[in-house]
């Protein structure tokens, strides 16, 4: 009985060690995320995200878009934030990242906001819309999968003036393809404004050197809402 | 005016399109035809070291004394710094040369793409990758 009770612990022990569950979560512990901390210019900031037309709008979007004048009434004309995703598709300004287990941030020099990405924690509840967004994020091998939802509708989705509901979420896939490069696909979904959901890439440069500089908008703005 | 103004066309189109692109306020690039070159001549009045833009200020004397005042738009401080300029890299009183690409509508506005010294030495504002917008000596300190 007492042999048979061992054995049967050593057999329980082994399929424990074996099972995929355990074995995953030792390759967690064993292994730890990729090191994405650093400097980092967007390689190509490509402000419009269809810029030959196309955007796929559903009928209140394409009014909305119509309205759109990046010279008159783009609210970054006044200093507000761009948002997200937009300060992450079209500043020409560098982004710092600082990684913890539990939390990503990401200081980006020009829009006078930070993220916050929380790894240890699901989406809050009753969520106040922010030019940021709420942000969770999780390890999937090499990619950091952020999932951002939470965001102000006054902004826009890019330079042009895509619009946008409260409703919107942004995944983002962030990886690490090489020592200096650093690939965001983003993903945004809003079904109210968008008819399918719209794809985006950007490409990031390591800058080792750089310093993230300040940036106060609002310092010496010649372009506010009347142009020049 | 004419004296000091020169324009012409520049083939290196993208190179300028790109330089563009260092403006966070994505609708100024558009104000400015980035086709063509402006050389300006004269004195600095002024020089803004401030975001979101920086500026200078020029008074530029035609052939008969009339002064036209001009305006230089730069990007952000931050890129300014990366591309090794300083606050103390002008004061009113130089006599420099902008070069740049000027303002659509005719204004004497321009985007600044280096400042010419009268020492022939220049400072040259940066792509967004913190490249020189154009091939030239570097600034010295």
């Amino acid at each position: 009985m007492r042999k048979r009770s061992i054995c049967s612990a050593a057999a329980l022990a082994a399929m424990l060690v074996l099972s995929p569950a355990v074995r995953g979560q030792n390759a967690a512990r064993q292994t730890p995320p990729p090191d994405i901390s650093g400097v980092w210019q967007i390689a190509k900031p490509q402000g419009t995200l269809f810029p030959n037309g196309g955007a796929p709008l559903t009928p209140w979007a394409e009014a909305k878009f119509k309205a759109a004048n990046p010279q008159t009434n783009d609210p970054n004309l006044g200093c507000l934030p761009e948002g997200m995703p937009r300060f992450m598709l079209s500043i020409p300004l560098p982004m710092e990242i600082f990684q913890t287990p539990t939390r990503v941030v990401i200081i980006r020099e020009g829009v006078q906001v930070f993220r916050q990405i929380y790894m240890n924690r699901d989406h809050l509840k009753d969520l106040d819309p922010t030019y940021s967004g709420d942000s969770v994020g999780k390890w999937e091998g090499d990619t950091l999968v952020v999932d951002t939802i939470g965001l102000k509708d006054s902004t826009w989705v890019d330079n042009a003036g895509l619009p946008h509901s409260e409703a919107m979420r942004v995944i983002e896939r962030i990886r690490r393809t090489d020592h200096d490069t650093l690939v965001d696909d983003l993903t945004i979904e809003d079904p109210s404004t968008f008819t399918k959901p719209i794809t985006a890439q950007r490409m990031w440069k390591l800058k080792p050197g750089w310093e993230i500089q300040e940036f106060v908008c609002t310092e010496n703005n010649k372009y506010t809402f009347q142009g020049k | 005016m004419k004296k000091n103004l020169r324009e012409f066309p520049v083939t290196a189109v993208l190179l300028l399109s790109l330089a563009g692109a260092t403006f966070a306020h994505h609708g100024i690039a558009s104000w400015f035809d980035m086709s063509r070159k402006a050389t300006v001549k004269g004195t600095v009045t002024g020089f803004d070291w401030t975001n979101p833009h920086s500026y200078i200020y020029l008074d530029a004397k035609d052939e008969k004394g009339a002064v036209e005042k001009w305006t230089a738009e730069m990007g952000s401080v931050g890129m300014l710094v990366r591309a090794g300029w300083r606050r103390s890299a002008l004061k009113p009183g130089d006599e420099i040369t902008l070069v740049g690409k000027p303002s659509k509508d005719g204004k004497p506005r321009m985007i600044l793409d280096k400042v010419v010294f009268a020492n022939g030495q220049e400072l040259v504002t940066s792509d967004v990758q913190g490249q020189p917008v154009e091939g030239s000596r570097a600034p010295k300190e």
